[in-house]
């Protein structure tokens, strides 16, 4: 659990600004879903967050410490998994325990047997333990993408970033993704941002939403304040309708923003939100 | 029937166009024949007397091939006997009990050249190669790396050979030593080029996971590219098998060594069955490598040594008869 302070945060790709000032809080173990179409600056504001863009103008702190490159206690997950296709699961689940191991034990994997069940365990969190020692590159996207969230759990961060981790898997597997991150997150106590394009998925899983368009925050809140009005101040002039729909028809909870959220894999059932907007 | 200016100028233009395109090819053929005229009178080709040599050189062939006869059935046994007897004799193939390095033969000097040249270079050529990659060294600094692999290379295994001599005269050690060099340049400078094939993917996420520099590149780029390393460094291994056969020839050892005493001896029997030991050790040395890169490449289950070892022949069939 961190605090996330961003303040005036600006950047700036030659003339094109992907981020015009943006400011927000995060106190801290809270699930936090970063909105906005394709090129609102959702990527950029990320990589901000865990020090693999500098900033042209602001300030990114996390519990005080300004953010200056990658550090080993804010883990990342990508889109596009970027786990390694030669090695096992299991492997790319031990690789988060780098920042933790000297060069000659990682290259031999003769990390404490500590690291070894920690990676295991961060399989098991996200069902993958009897495919631990398949190789990566012959596992479905869904199942590579967890094996993502996997090495982001043995880097033992407090925050976890997830830049749309689930844009290129199926409706099934991204409800299972989205499902196992969360379990996550709250299992370990750790403030979670994860940017998605998706509103039903948002609305599903989300805690905290903040709205992107155009590199500026048009919107920051809680569920009950997260309805039509802020869906097309963030997604512009379009059939917003049909965003609503298919959560609407398939769990019924969508009408009234915070009812009963099913939960994905794990099956346990939580009530989320149940007064519509106060943090957990 | 009438056309309009516009597709009137049209055609005129493309009729010119394709008057130059004439004019420029017959200019090219023009240039190219007098310099391949030129290039034949530098190198003394039409000095040379090749039509009153011809009779020798067809005399020789009988040499070559002894087991050619010119009445029916055209192929006699004895010539194959002829060539199985030098090469049982010098031990091409198979060195017996006896000696410092047992069932070693000529052949097996001229693969162990190759393949401890191959060893000893393939540290130095991952250094350099990784070194040598923009990605790895910032810009003008990994040119250094580059530049050290140019030179090798352009310097040819053969003449690394030559400049070796002082550390003990041509032999298989100076060869050694000489195809290891050739390796670093080669190896190099494939695997530099194979790491700028990469994805940023990878490595942005061992950044993030705070490893450091060396992990980095182990974890984020290497480990994207063992398979094609390995399977150049094959490849490089061939070459250098062929490589150890012409360094022989200057004197290295091994088959190319005997080759060129038989040549001096105008044995051209036993040169044929010198060559055909070449012939067999690169091809299997080939049929080896490409079988492990095939393997490497299919995206399957890592076989157990064993079930390789036992399922080769049926594999071997089912590509025969595919």
């Amino acid at each position: 659990m961190s605090r996330i302070t961003v303040d005036g945060l600006t950047k700036r790709f030659g003339d094109t600004v992907a981020l015009d000032d943006v400011s927000f809080e995060i106190p801290g173990d809270e699930f936090v879903v970063v909105l906005g179409i394709s090129g609102s600056g959702k990527s950029t504001l990320l990589r901000c967050l865990n020090g693999l863009e500098t900033p042209t103008a602001g300030t990114v702190r996390i519990d005080d410490a300004p953010v200056t490159g990658p550090r080993d206690d804010i883990a990342m997950i990508f889109q596009q998994h970027n786990i390694i296709g030669q090695m096992t699961a299991y492997s790319n689940a031990l690789t988060g325990s780098l920042n933790r191991n000297s060069f000659v034990r990682s290259l031999f994997q003769l990390q404490d047997a500590d690291d070894k069940l920690h990676a295991l365990d961060a399989l098991e969190t996200v069902g993958l333990l009897d495919e631990a020692q398949q190789r990566a590159r012959q596992m479905s996207g869904g199942q590579q993408q967890r094996v993502g969230i996997a090495r982001a759990l043995v880097q033992d961060p407090s925050v976890l970033l997830a830049d749309e981790p689930v844009a290129s898997l199926d409706p099934g597997s991204a409800q299972q993704v989205m499902g196992y991150l969360r379990t996550a997150a709250r299992d370990r106590g750790l403030t979670a941002i994860i940017s998605l394009h998706q509103v039903n998925l948002a609305r599903k899983f989300g805690e905290r939403f903040i709205g992107l368009r155009n590199g500026r925050k048009v919107f920051d809140g809680y569920r009950d304040a997260f309805d039509m009005d802020v869906i097309d101040e963030i997604y512009g002039d379009i059939d917003t309708e049909e965003l609503f729909a298919p959560e609407g028809s398939t769990s019924g909870d969508a009408a009234s923003a915070g009812g009963s959220v099913r939960d994905g894999p794990t099956g346990d059932t939580t009530e989320a939100t149940p007064d519509g907007g106060s943090r957990q | 029937m009438s056309h309009s200016d516009r597709v009137r100028d049209r055609y005129a233009d493309i009729a010119l166009a394709r008057k130059v395109r004439v004019v420029v090819l017959a200019i090219g053929v023009v240039v190219t024949t007098a310099a391949f005229y030129y290039a034949l009178t530098s190198v003394g080709f039409f000095a040379a007397n090749i039509p009153r040599y011809l009779p020798n050189f067809l005399g020789a062939l009988g040499d070559f091939f002894p087991f050619l006869t010119l009445s029916f059935p055209y192929v006699d046994p004895a010539g194959f006997i002829e060539y199985w007897t030098f090469i049982e004799e010098r031990n091409l193939i198979w060195g017996g009990f006896g000696g410092d390095t047992p069932l070693l033969g000529e052949a097996g000097i001229t693969l162990a050249m190759g393949f401890a040249g191959t060893v000893m270079g393939f540290p130095l050529a991952l250094l350099f190669g990784v070194l040598g990659s923009g990605r790895v060294t910032p810009f003008p600094f990994n040119f250094l790396f580059r530049g050290v692999m140019s030179s090798i290379r352009a310097i040819p295994a053969l003449v690394w050979a030559l400049i070796f001599i002082p550390l003990g005269g041509i032999g298989p050690v100076t060869a050694t030593l000489a195809i290891a060099t050739d390796t670093i340049g080669n190896l190099g400078r494939l695997f530099t080029d194979e790491l700028e094939e990469i994805e940023d993917g990878p490595i942005e996420a061992m950044e993030t996971t705070g490893a450091n520099k060396p992990q980095t590149i182990t974890f984020g780029m290497l480990s994207q590219v063992t398979t094609p390393f390995i399977a150049w460094t094959l490849y490089i291994f061939e070459i250098n098998v062929r490589i150890a056969v012409s360094l022989g020839i200057i004197g290295g050892g091994g088959l190319g060594q005997v080759l060129s005493v038989q040549q001096g001896l105008f044995a051209f029997t036993n040169m044929m069955a010198t060559i055909l030991v070449i012939l067999a050790l690169i091809i299997s040395v080939e049929v080896v490598s490409q079988r492990v890169r095939s393997t490497l490449r299919a995206d399957e289950e890592t076989q157990g040594l064993v079930s390789l070892l036992l399922g080769f022949p049926q594999r071997m069939a089912e590509s025969v008869l595919k």
